[in-house]
């Protein structure tokens, strides 16, 4: 225990910490009552006290790589506990949402996210990129059919509503598929990093029995964590979670869902040539419904219990996380309505809202605290591999 | 104020509550020549200080700074003494006060000679409040053997019942009176002391800390009773479940204090006191552990931070360094497992005791009873002193959270700004 260690504080990234919603972070006077009340906390090298700690002290090595950020489910139980209103789990958020930042490049694309001022460039880029593509759509629309027949339309009547006649599907996927690319590189090399330094801290900190990575062993875990996470099962233990436990499932589901619904669809439109829109009785269709309507819900929820929460901050980020899943349900079924209900510029109108936040989804992944899901699940993961209980 | 080195007749001082703080502001006012009431709600002086084993600094019985108090007071008779009195209102200014006092029935007058026969009568039993109810009292009953005034006293629940006839009957001295009723005086006073004091803060609101479900987990100044001679069990400390000699006890500091959901403030003496119950254990029981779970130990000033030193060399005291977050209990033989995470080490410790003790802090009494009186308080309850108005001051711990010598030393200064106040008329 007596290692010497020379304490180098990285002032820089306390006050950021502090701007990401950890503000009470100096509070803490390290009574270590959050590591005790915790449900979920292990028994060897507990947190969030020793997190505490290492960020008021600046100790940022301490804090990005460590896995025990992650293992957190912001349930609050040490707020609420906490005899200095110190908010360990707001500043556990606050220092997961750097940790995002830090493993995501480019920087000041991290930054960006994070910054409120910059939400106007954010929204700007997509809704000029989609306003063009839409222009082109609809002014040489004809010119193209004419020039490339099936191929372009995918044989979807022109006088009918359908989003391609708005903005091709051409090029809505020309946009989303590139994002999604690079949305995965930047997990990536992201993820490279941090199961390093995941890795370093976890043995010098003694949280693993064994240094040697036993990769077997670690896929192991895979299957175990993955059910976990589908069953909330953590988030449960949270005593102040159950609300949320709901709402967080609605959502993720919601999301799951959707991913396949837009795989499945993708695939019959480029391998089928069996364009949308769909009939309602679709079972995919059928799907994407429920989903689109439980992603209003679960979000909806989510927002009536930060609101509720009177010992939790709510920081920019988590709002334009919510916001943003609210604006994707909201948008697209608001699209489906108008288009059913046949009225064609309210529902190109919210198409293209729609996309705006598609891409603000996709683009920002890896920078926003929606990469809490890439990280906690690999977190997760290890901890499952090392016995971390 | 030099010239006329004799009080103002017209002057006199109310001094509320008759604890340390309160009879020594009564007492050093009253011999330089000033006329004191010292008021106090119980029926005996003394207050917390009288429930203590022993109190620092020199690890004293209550009956050894007290009696020579009460011996003072009884030599002087410019203090009026009002037990079972309590300030309805003040109303006026510095100088000039006019307070209603509440006297509540003692149901035994001053024929009353402390032989005892009415408590042998007595058949009714009562939760004996001196001991934090670990035990029982007849209803005609002495508060305690030190009690001054030296006077029995009748709970009013066997009013009307066979018992009252029974003590009664049982008295030679015609020292009980059941016509006594409740009733209201006035007294004119020119300042006012508030020498109010403390309540140990209820530790049935600390939800994780078990207390008032958990048997074997008690509280500090319970300890205290325990330990006293006078208390329930002699002297002895035994655990309440099972009445066994303790082989292991843990202390909890900061049991509501320095939590803004409870006390927000430091209580300043349960670090002291704590470590001094260590000592009561360590004598009674050699072999016993002790396991002081602690955030930081505050032992201020020269003399605690020896105390403190002293008892660190004993190996069967164990620091911890982790406030207890969780207790549980095992209901075969009632033993505590308290849980911490030690943060010198970083490892989660649950540790089985065979008792608790928390380390509950001091709550102004006056917190959740404020009197009619133009006082200023600040959020926790402590009286706030406008020395520039004067005229009505707060002393001791009504002031501060404090241990008896600096209450004494703050109610002797305080005794000098009551005269002040007179002084300047």
């Amino acid at each position: 225990m007596s290692v010497e260690y020379l304490v180098e504080p990285d002032l820089d990234f306390i006050n950021q910490v502090v701007g990401l919603g950890g503000d009470s972070l100096k509070k803490c006077f390290q009574c270590a009552t959050c590591s005790v009340v915790c449900p979920i906390s292990p028994e060897n090298k507990p947190f969030p006290r020793k997190e505490m700690i290492a960020a008021s002290w600046g100790l940022k090595d301490k804090l990005v790589g460590n896995m025990d950020i992650w293992l957190c489910h912001n349930c609050g139980d040490c707020s609420t506990l906490c005899p200095r209103g110190a908010n360990p789990g707001d500043v556990l958020g606050a220092i997961r949402s750097y940790a995002i930042s830090e493993y995501a490049t480019p920087k000041k694309l991290a930054q960006a996210v994070n910054d409120p001022k910059k939400l106007p460039l954010l929204i700007g880029i997509p809704a000029i990129i989609f306003f063009v593509l839409a222009l082109i759509t609809t002014m040489f629309g004809d010119n193209l059919t004419a020039l490339l027949g099936e191929l372009w339309t995918h044989g979807v009547d022109k006088n009918i509503i359908a989003h391609t006649n708005f903005i091709s599907t051409w090029f809505v996927d020309l946009v989303f598929v590139p994002l999604s690319i690079w949305c995965t590189v930047i997990f990536a090399l992201g993820l490279k990093r941090f199961l390093a330094d995941m890795y370093i801290d976890a043995v010098t900190q003694g949280k693993v029995q064994n240094p040697e990575l036993n990769i077997k062993e670690l896929l192991k875990s895979v299957p175990i964590v993955l059910l976990r996470i589908i069953k909330h099962e953590k988030f449960n233990e949270c005593g102040e979670n159950q609300e949320r436990t709901t709402a967080h499932m609605m959502v993720l589901f919601s999301f799951i869902s959707l991913l396949m619904v837009t795989g499945i669809f993708f695939f019959v439109l480029y391998l089928f040539h069996i364009p949308g829109p769909y009939h309602q009785y679709n079972p995919v269709k059928i799907l994407a419904n429920i989903a689109g309507i439980s992603l209003i819900i679960g979000s909806a929820l989510l927002i009536k219990n930060r609101l509720a929460q009177k010992d939790q901050v709510s920081a920019y980020k988590d709002w334009y996380l919510i916001g943003l899943v609210l604006g994707l349900g909201l948008t697209g079924m608001a699209t489906e309505m108008a288009r059913l209900a046949g009225s064609a510029s309210v529902c190109y109108f919210t198409y293209y809202i729609h996309l705006i936040f598609v891409f603000n989804l996709i683009a920002f992944l890896p920078f926003s605290k929606m990469a809490h899901f890439v990280y906690r699940t690999i977190a997760m993961i290890y901890a499952e591999y090392a016995q971390r209980q | 104020m030099t010239k006329d080195k004799a009080a103002p007749a017209s002057g006199s001082i109310l001094v509320v509550g008759g604890g340390i703080s309160g009879l020594t502001t009564a007492l050093e006012a009253a011999e330089v020549g000033y006329e004191v009431f010292l008021i106090e709600k119980n029926s005996y002086l003394g207050g917390r200080v009288s429930q203590l084993n022993q109190y620092f600094p020199k690890l004293c019985p209550p009956t050894c700074g007290l009696e020579i108090n009460f011996r003072r007071i009884k030599d002087n008779p410019r203090i009026k003494v009002l037990t079972l009195a309590e300030v309805e209102s003040v109303e006026g200014e510095p100088g000039n006060y006019e307070a209603t006092i509440k006297l509540s029935p003692r149901y035994v007058n001053e024929n009353c000679t402390c032989c005892g026969e009415c408590a042998d009568a007595c058949e009714t039993e009562i939760l004996n409040q001196f001991n934090f109810g670990m035990d029982k009292t007849k209803a005609a009953y002495l508060p305690h053997e030190m009690a001054f005034p030296a006077r029995y006293i009748i709970s009013s629940v066997i009013k009307g019942t066979e018992d009252e006839k029974r003590c009664k009957d049982a008295c030679k001295y015609d020292a009980i009176d059941f016509s006594e009723e409740p009733k209201s005086i006035s007294l004119k006073v020119g300042s006012v002391v508030w020498a109010t004091g403390w309540e140990p803060y209820d530790a049935t609101k600390i939800d994780n800390l078990g207390f008032g479900r958990y048997k074997n987990i008690i509280t500090n100044m319970m300890l205290e009773r325990l330990a006293a001679p006078n208390g329930p069990t002699k002297g002895k400390i035994l655990r309440p479940s099972d009445e066994a000699e303790p082989e292991s006890i843990a202390f909890v500091q900061c049991a509501g204090s320095r939590d803004e959901n409870h006390l927000p403030y430091c209580s300043y003496i349960c670090c002291m006191a704590s470590l001094k119950h260590a000592t009561y254990i360590r004598e009674r029981y050699p072999d016993a552990k002790v396991y002081i779970y602690y955030i930081d130990i505050r032992s201020p000033g020269y003399k605690y931070e020896k105390f403190y030193k002293k008892i660190k060399d004993d190996k069967n005291v164990i620091f911890i360094k982790g406030k207890v977050a969780e207790v549980e209990e095992n209901i075969n033989n009632g033993n505590i497992t308290v849980i911490a995470e030690n943060t010198i080490t970083g490892e989660k410790t649950k540790q089985v005791v065979d008792m608790v003790v928390l380390a509950t802090g001091m709550q102004p009494t006056l917190a959740n009873a404020k009197p009619d009186a133009a006082l200023k308080f600040n959020d926790d309850g402590f009286i706030l002193n406008d020395y520039k108005k004067g005229g009505m001051f707060g002393a001791g711990c009504a002031n501060k959270p404090a241990d008896v010598v600096s209450s004494n030393q703050n109610a002797t200064g305080i005794a000098l700004k009551a005269i002040q106040t007179l002084v300047k008329r």
